[in-house]
């Protein structure tokens, strides 16, 4: 996944296309982002907005189609209910298997590792809860363990996985302050997002998306009552038919 | 016989080690499975191993009577083979119909063991010699272990012991992220070998009992993934050899008091655990009562000045400076009234962000507030009272006691 990009795009994806056995999730998708944005993907339930981010992560795998990214360097925050927060596992821990990729399967934790661990959550505010098991926290402070572990790897990209779901407003600022300075500090972040009335306060680019893309890039551009409409109204049922049906036939049910 | 005996007689030692050996690695790898929440695996695999054993005797028995001393390596071939066959049925019905987990495993531990069945009838009515051998497979029998069999399980060990030390990282991340399928296929490998090698000792009904209940018992004690892996492989030990203790006291099969000594060490831990036993719990909620009806009697002290009472709250508060005894009255110290006073802020600070905030009727406040009050912590009254702007009056007009300077 490792090529370099035209026109010094960060995250970049050639038509994707992406089915869950019957169904269609992503259709046709293609777009470039820039480094150095915060990027919403906004749409509805089903839209396909944490497919997109799976597929950009390697996780899923596109039917047909692209990805590229810039960088090796990534950092993943999946949504919080993926987590089994039942295991026995302390937030220090959670931190420090963030390094882990850097380290050798041999090798033991270093003293740097335990010391940027520590500086991740204090970066966060959670610098005194080191030791709790991950079950006892709030759900804020689940996310913002789960940033945190993402910071440690020192990546260029981000992406987080509806990061705002569930939790106190107090927490949402916060991160979205931390996700400011990211950005300032030339870092892209990609953020899957349901909630439309905070979109231009928090984001300086989105993406619309239901199924099909049907906008991407800066907030003052495309984020207007026309796009919206396209991609919250009711799509047209013939292309939904068509979509479905060009799915039935590659899966073979 | 001494304890020490059971490790130095030269025919206790083989099954009072093996049987250890062969349960602390089942322990150890029931953390895994535990913590994969795929725990009946071990049941439907073991059960699989069942019919595989038997096919091993039958192709020896079929070479002839003097082939038995190699009974041991037939039956761990044909059990592993098995095993590893259970195993792919459960997950092909899995991954390629999408059959539910529980149908699977419940598929395959039926198809298998009923196979083993119908073997095991078999045997009896053409292999008569044989069938004591059978037999012993379902229940496990230690007591046979030679010196031989102990080197099969202490290279076992070895192994799991290494693999887990040596990958432990690797582990936590497929166990904590569901990463990386290559640590998954060498952690199916190593279950596979510690259920075929455990069915000696603990018998193919059973051997899912080593591999659960010392996870089980790991979980209520340990905090993180380290601990749990040291606990499990504890537990697993012990009850390995108090099990075998326990066959050679009272005539048991091996398998059945080796489960039952693990269960036990399981229901002592759920019981006895810090952060999740039911013991302490229950401690704990026996304080928070008494703390209760101390906070309550110092309150009732505060409002009437005095009061007649006896009894194990009075004397606990006498005992903690909160009050003295004057005759058969008790009286707040100067400590205690402020100590009350505390509380009784508390509560009318609580009734009044109901009214007030939440805009809840006056009349309804108390009861809550009687909850309250033993609950709020100094950081939350910090708050309220700065949400409430540091008010004088609760929704009672009954004046707010000033806080502790």
């Amino acid at each position: 996944m490792l090529k370099p990009l035209p026109g010094g795009s960060m995250v970049q994806a050639d038509s994707l296309f992406v089915n869950y056995d019957r169904t269609a999730v992503l259709w046709d998708v293609t777009f470039s982002v820039p480094p150095g944005v915060l990027l919403g993907i906004v749409g509805p339930n089903g839209a396909g907005k944490s497919t997109l981010l799976k597929t950009l992560l390697g996780l899923v795998r596109p039917l047909s189609g692209n990805v590229f990214l810039n960088t090796g360097k990534i950092g993943y925050v999946p949504q919080r209910e993926t987590v089994d927060w039942d295991f026995p596992i302390t937030v220090l821990e959670v931190v420090l298997m963030g390094r882990y990729p850097s380290l050798r399967w041999w090798q033991r934790i270093r003293a740097a590792d335990r010391e940027a661990a520590l500086h991740a959550l204090t970066q966060v505010g959670m610098a005194e809860l080191a030791d709790r098991q991950i079950g006892e926290l709030s759900g804020g402070q689940q996310q913002k363990l789960f940033l945190a572990r993402a910071l440690v790897q020192q990546p260029d990209v981000f992406f987080l996985d509806e990061p705002f779901a569930g939790i106190d407003l107090a927490a949402e600022k916060d991160i979205v302050q931390l996700l400011k300075q990211l950005k300032n500090q030339g870092k892209t972040i990609v953020v899957v997002h349901h909630d439309l009335p905070t979109v231009s306060e928090y984001f300086d680019w989105v993406l619309l998306l239901n199924t099909r893309l049907i906008a991407c890039g800066p907030v003052t551009e495309v984020f207007h009552a026309e796009n919206l409409r396209k991609t919250y109204g009711k799509t047209s049922p013939l292309f939904e038919e068509a979509v479905g049906l060009s799915a039935k036939q590659q899966s073979g049910l | 016989m001494t304890l020490a005996e059971y490790f130095t007689d030269p025919i206790l030692r083989a099954p009072s080690i093996g049987c250890m050996l062969m349960c602390m690695t089942a322990g150890v790898l029931g953390v895994v499975l535990f913590l994969q929440k795929k725990l009946l695996l071990s049941e439907t695999v073991s059960h699989a191993a069942y019919p595989g054993a038997l096919v091993g005797l039958i192709a020896l028995a079929l070479m002839g009577p003097e082939m038995e001393p190699y009974a041991f390596a037939a039956v761990l071939v044909g059990a592993f083979v098995f095993a590893w066959a259970g195993l792919k049925t459960v997950q092909f019905l899995e991954n390629r119909f999408r059959i539910h987990a529980d149908a699977a495993l419940g598929f395959s531990l039926a198809l298998f063991f009923g196979l083993g069945v119908l073997l095991t009838s078999w045997v009896q009515a053409v292999f008569p010699l044989w069938s004591n051998q059978a037999e012993t497979l379902l229940f496990g029998q230690a007591a046979t272990l030679t010196d031989g069999h102990l080197w099969v399980y202490g290279s076992l060990t070895a192994i799991v012991l290494t693999f887990v030390c040596l990958c432990f990282r690797p582990l936590q991340t497929l166990l904590f992220d569901r990463g990386s399928s290559a640590v998954e296929r060498a952690v199916q490998l190593l279950l596979l070998l510690a259920i075929v090698v455990g069915i000696r000792s603990a018998g193919i009904i059973l051997v899912a009992g080593m591999l659960i209940a010392p996870a089980v018992a790991a979980r209520a004690l340990a905090r993180s993934l380290g601990p749990m892996f040291v606990w499990a492989a504890v537990f697993g030990g012990l009850s390995g050899f108090l099990g075998n203790v326990l066959t050679t006291h009272v005539r048991l099969p091996t398998g059945p008091a080796i489960v039952l000594v693990s269960t036990g060490f399981a229901l002592l831990s759920l019981l006895v655990s810090p952060s999740r036993g039911v013991a302490f719990r229950f401690v704990r909620k026996y304080r928070f009562h008494l703390r209760c009806r101390e906070e309550n009697l110092l309150k009732e002290l505060w409002k009437k000045g005095r009061m007649v009472r006896k009894g194990w709250v009075g004397f606990r508060l006498k005992q903690q400076g909160w009050v003295v005894r004057d005759g058969q009255w008790l009286h707040l110290t100067e400590d205690g009234k402020t100590k009350a006073a505390g509380i009784v802020r508390l509560h009318r600070l609580w009734e009044l962000y109901l009214t007030e905030q939440l805009g809840v009727e006056a009349v309804r406040v108390h009861r809550s507030a009687e909850e309250m009050e033993h609950i709020l912590t100094p950081e939350l009254e910090e708050r309220l009272t700065k949400v409430l702007a540091n008010p004088e009056k609760d929704p009672h007009a009954q004046p707010i006691p000033p806080r502790r300077p």
